[in-house]
């Protein structure tokens, strides 16, 4: 800490000293009257542009040193879907159109700054304009941009319009702060859900009969309990003792569940019919991780329940919204099991030096040391407030055997109820 | 509002002169200053969530004496609280220093002068829209100093987490002090607009033809009339948020269950919301890149001693620029869920957007190729900008191909793209502005070498900290983390983020030499002469001292376009606009 402290007061000296040192050049220059300053000297025109050089080498020296550092894909590896490799082969294609004309540009323009700096018995050459130069330019751009957007619409095409026949029904489901996972089952459809059923024990407001019973019950609970609270914070006179604000707020809000509970008797509610109707959320599967089998194509959907939350798994190139009141949906295949993928040499290169590095801050911070391996992991992408840089979910892709013998040991939300 | 020119030898109060003054010239430097407050609160803001981004277990006393001990309780920042500085770095560096600031300060002192004009349109509406902005300037500043905190749910603010502050506590009074500022804002950024864009089409002096219009002006213009068209919008947007967050309404919110259980909203959507935030959102980008593009132009043009190539090239792409801006906002949001089949229509017209800026990064390259190139602070600052306007426009071309975007949406890449090309091209545009404009502002010389030196730090730190920002992206790494320490996967870059912050360190501090040269040269800088950079343009004709009306007897009538520099048989390197043809000349 008083190190950062000093670095931050030398440098404040360092800028200081650099002022007083100007001053003083300023003084001495205006004594010997050679300088104003509206006249840029010979001097700095030459010094300038030279700098203008060393920057562009700087520069340029600097980004080629960040590729070979982190690589172009900052240590994501080949992505581990269909899909993502689509985005990777486009990503690098463009990356092969756009760096030399970034280098070359910002090149062009350091080096003409810095040839044609300033000389009294140099003028300028008189070139207000050149309609074919200009029509060179729009066109080239134009060219290069149509191979763009074709390869790039195509790709886009290919991945949102990509309904796979036999594709797995899984939902994600995004709440402040966390993620759900529910599996569709062996019918592939997931069961009915609505907010208005959202209590702690039905976090994600799936419609059973069972459910609908559990909601009535927690509403009138409610209600009850603030009907108790009220009628215990009155006087002998009747009146109450707590705020006005308070009383309004109680009462809005039992007003809120009693409304509640008329909307779901009245629009979800089918009596005797529920078990029929919402029979396809019986053998749907709730769980806070996500198991994914390898080739095997998959179309999420995604939920919400109070603000926007973004899922997001870098490995896999998949991201999209979850938003409250709508359903997204991304559809996708992976590729690459978890154990093949900390298999790859690449793999255990990087994570030989993440766990130097891991390590090394756990040991100044004076924690155990742990061993961190490869994982997929699904993250929030969209600030969704305190802990959004901690809402995350384990991702796991494996083979369909271990797959279904890790389901197998979760229960259906049918075995749940007959409990 | 045509002055006699007598008018300067009244006597105005000092309250007249400085504070409700309705000379533009005064106005602009109001603008000005206000900025510069602002825009130092808003990299201030930035330094400080730097600290805790590139030494996320080290505690910091200075924070907890500058943001009390609820935003940062022993020297740690709160993960709400850094939420409410990115927030609010955000919405002060675009709104306040790169669109009031920017379009206010040069608008407000070159339009009437440039232009040959005694003043603006409205005078009286000039005023009012500095004092709105002001006003507005002040509440988002006074919303730092609440309990709960700024608003806290990014520059943007999507609902519903900005709607209740059972979500974050920063959507309750900070939300609506910034729903309060922003409203006033739009209605000051209304007026200026209206004032700017009546006062070009109306008071061209004699000969200012509009193709004899200097490319600052053309600028000026195209970037009312988008704000024009593009604020109300965010007006209504921002009303609807007022009502779904006071009066129970539910434009944009529907099915939220919050730790008080179900709310009754239902049937709207955040989307909505979106949708309008971004039909502002994006042409506001260039609200701030155009002035900025117009800037440069001048002083690459005047300080390069050579007419900008292409001048009606360069006009041509302002308008397509500002055209293709209205229709390129749902680039914003490939990733909400929206018709994947509109996503492919926004690719193409935002790539289409890179067309005109080429032309435009090409006329500039061909503007100083064989030019005869003065590095005063202002052409530095020039340079610099087309530099970072090349260099983030180009990684534009990924974010704009939606197919792309699934893999760098709200990654470091989206931080490092828009910082280099939105934030430090209009940034270093408008410190060129300053220092070129300088004399014209205060009568004085800024000092030459500091602000040689502040370019230099600038720049390099500029770009220390933002190239970086794309490699993180690439590594998957999401915006807006209060720290990245829980996922052990980005471990490898813990010594990137410390790079970054010790340049955004430096570079924060760097800027005060530009404060102190600022200062110090207004009050006690050497006289400045009535045409230092040897300019064209109209504003070097007026006298070095304010005065009301802006010149002295007749107004100056024009006879040639702005940029005939080193033009072949002229004895000087410069022609300026109010000087007559030659009886062979040909005008250009």
């Amino acid at each position: 800490m008083e190190n950062k402290f000093i670095i931050v007061v030398v440098v404040a000296l360092f800028i200081i000293a650099l002022m007083q040192l100007m001053k003083v050049y300023d003084l001495a220059a205006k004594i010997r009257g050679e300088k104003s300053e509206e006249k840029v000297t010979r001097g700095e025109n030459i010094f300038n542009a030279n700098m203008l050089i060393v920057f562009m080498l700087t520069y340029f020296g600097f980004i080629i040193w960040l590729i070979f550092k982190y690589g172009m894909n900052g240590g994501l590896f080949d992505a581990a879907s269909v899909h993502g490799q689509e985005i990777d082969s486009l990503l690098l294609f463009n990356w092969w159109v756009i760096l030399p004309v970034f280098f070359l540009t910002n090149g062009v323009l350091f080096v003409f700054s810095w040839k044609y700096y300033y000389r009294q018995e140099r003028k300028a050459l008189y070139f207000p304009h050149d309609n074919r130069l200009e029509l060179i330019w729009t066109i080239v751009p134009a060219v290069a941009l149509s191979a763009i957007v074709i390869y790039g619409l195509k790709t886009w095409n290919d991945i949102m319009f990509n309904d796979q026949e036999g594709a797995k029904v899984v939902e994600v489901y995004g709440f402040q702060f966390g993620w759900w996972t529910r599996y569709s089952g062996d019918d592939n459809v997931l069961g009915k859900a609505d907010y208005k059923l959202i209590t702690a024990s039905n976090p994600l407001g799936v419609i059973t009969s069972e459910n609908i019973q559990n909601s009535y019950n927690y509403l009138d609970g409610e209600v009850e309990k603030i009907n108790l609270l009220l009628s215990e914070s009155k006087n002998d006179e009747g009146e109450y003792f707590l705020s006005a604000n308070n009383v309004d707020s109680l009462i809005g809000r039992m007003e809120r569940f009693k409304r509640q509970k008329y909307r779901i008797k009245s629009a979800i509610d089918r009596g005797d019919q529920n078990d029929s109707v919402y029979k396809s959320a019986n053998d749907d599967v709730l769980v806070q991780e996500l198991h994914l089998i390898k080739d095997q194509p998959y179309a999420m959907k995604f939920r919400s329940k109070d603000v926007i939350h973004c899922p997001w798994v870098p490995h896999l190139r998949m991201q999209i919204n979850a938003v409250p009141g709508m359903e997204t949906s991304f559809n996708f295949t992976p590729t690459t099991t978890t154990q093949e993928m900390r298999a790859k040499p690449e793999v255990i290169e990087h994570y030989r030096v993440i766990n130097e590095i891991h390590n090394e801050r756990l040991k100044k911070l004076g924690e155990k040391e742990e061993k961190v391996e490869f994982n997929y992991l699904l993250m929030c992408n969209k600030i969704c407030g305190a802990a959004h840089s901690n809402m995350k979910m384990d991702v796991v892709i494996e083979t369909a055997e271990e797959f279904n013998s890790w389901i197998a040991e979760k229960q259906t939300y049918a075995q749940k109820a007959s409990e | 509002m045509a002055h006699d020119a007598h008018d300067h030898h009244h006597k105005e109060s000092f309250i007249t002169k400085y504070i409700f003054t309705q000379d533009h010239k005064m106005i602009g430097k109001q603008y000005l200053v206000t900025a510069i407050i602002m825009g130092g609160i808003g990299i201030a803001l930035s330094a400080l969530f730097r600290l805790k981004l590139g030494w996320p277990d080290d505690k910091f006393p200075l924070l907890e004496s500058i943001l009390g001990s609820d935003a940062a309780p022993d020297g740690l920042l709160d993960s709400n609280w850094y939420l409410g500085l990115v927030t609010l770095h955000g919405t002060i560096m675009v709104f306040f220093v790169l669109t009031g600031g920017l379009s206010g300060t040069f608008s407000n002192l070159l339009i009437p002068l440039q232009i040959g004009a005694r003043d603006m349109a409205s005078g009286l509406l000039n005023m009012i829209a500095y004092w709105l902005f002001f006003i507005s300037s002040s509440l988002m500043a006074a919303s730092l100093f609440i309990e709960t905190g700024p608003a806290m749910a990014g520059w943007t603010v999507y609902p519903p987490l900005s709607v209740l502050e059972e979500f974050q506590p920063g959507s309750g009074l900070g939300m609506t002090l910034w729903l309060l500022s922003m409203a006033v804002f739009i209605a000051s950024s209304l007026i200026g607009g209206i004032n700017y864009i009546v006062t070009i089409l109306n008071l061209r002096t004699k000969g200012m033809t509009m193709t004899r219009l200097p490319l600052t002006i053309w600028a000026f213009f195209i970037t009312a009339i988008l704000g024009v068209l593009s604020f109300p919008v965010l007006l209504s947007c921002a009303v609807l948020l007022l009502m779904d967050r006071g009066f129970g309404t539910s434009f944009y919110m529907s099915d939220i269950v919050t730790s008080s259980g179900a709310l009754d909203a239902t049937g709207g959507s955040p989307i909505l919301y979106e949708h309008l935030f971004w039909f502002l959102g994006h042409p506001e980008v260039y609200i701030i890149l155009l002035p900025a593009l117009g800037i440069t132009s001048e002083v690459i043009s005047t300080l390069s001693r050579k007419p900008i190539f292409g001048y009606r090239a360069m006009i041509g792409s302002m308008l397509a620029i500002g055209f293709l801006s209205f229709i390129v906002w749902g680039h914003h949001m490939f990733m909400t869920g929206m018709n994947p089949f509109l996503g492919g229509v926004f690719t193409f017209t935002t790539l289409l957007i890179a067309i005109p800026s080429a032309v435009k990064v090409f006329n500039y390259i061909t503007t100083i190729w064989k030019g005869n190139v003065i590095m005063t602070p202002a052409m530095l600052f020039s340079i610099g900008s087309v530099s970072t306007f090349i260099s983030g426009g180009i990684t534009g071309i990924i974010l704009a191909d939606s197919a792309l975007d699934i893999s760098q949406h709200d990654t470091y890449f989206v931080v490092g793209h828009f910082h280099i090309v939105m934030g430090m091209t209009a940034i270093l545009a408008m410190f060129a502005g300053v220092y070129h404009w300088f004399p014209k502002l205060y009568g004085k010389m800024m000092n030459l070498r500091m602000g040689m030196v502040h370019f230099w730090f600038t720049i390099v730190c500029g770009y220390g900290v933002f190239i970086p920002m794309h490699f993180l992206g690439e590594g998957g790494m999401p915006r807006r983390y209060y720290e990245n320490t829980n996922f052990p996967m980005f471990d490898h870059f813990l010594d990137l983020n410390v790079l970054i912050s010790i340049f955004a360190t430096i570079g924060v501090i760097a800027q005060v030499i530009f404060f102190f040269n600022f200062i110090y040269s207004s009050f006690r800088g050497p006289k400045a002469s009535q045409n230092p950079w040897n300019a064209n343009s109209l504003e070097w004709t007026t006298p070095v001292e304010h005065i009301h009306g802006n010149w002295y007897g007749e107004l100056p009538v024009v006879y040639r376009w702005p940029y005939d520099y080193s033009k072949p048989g002229k004895e000087n390197d410069f022609v300026p606009q109010n000087v007559p043809l030659d009886a062979d000349e040909e005008e250009h």
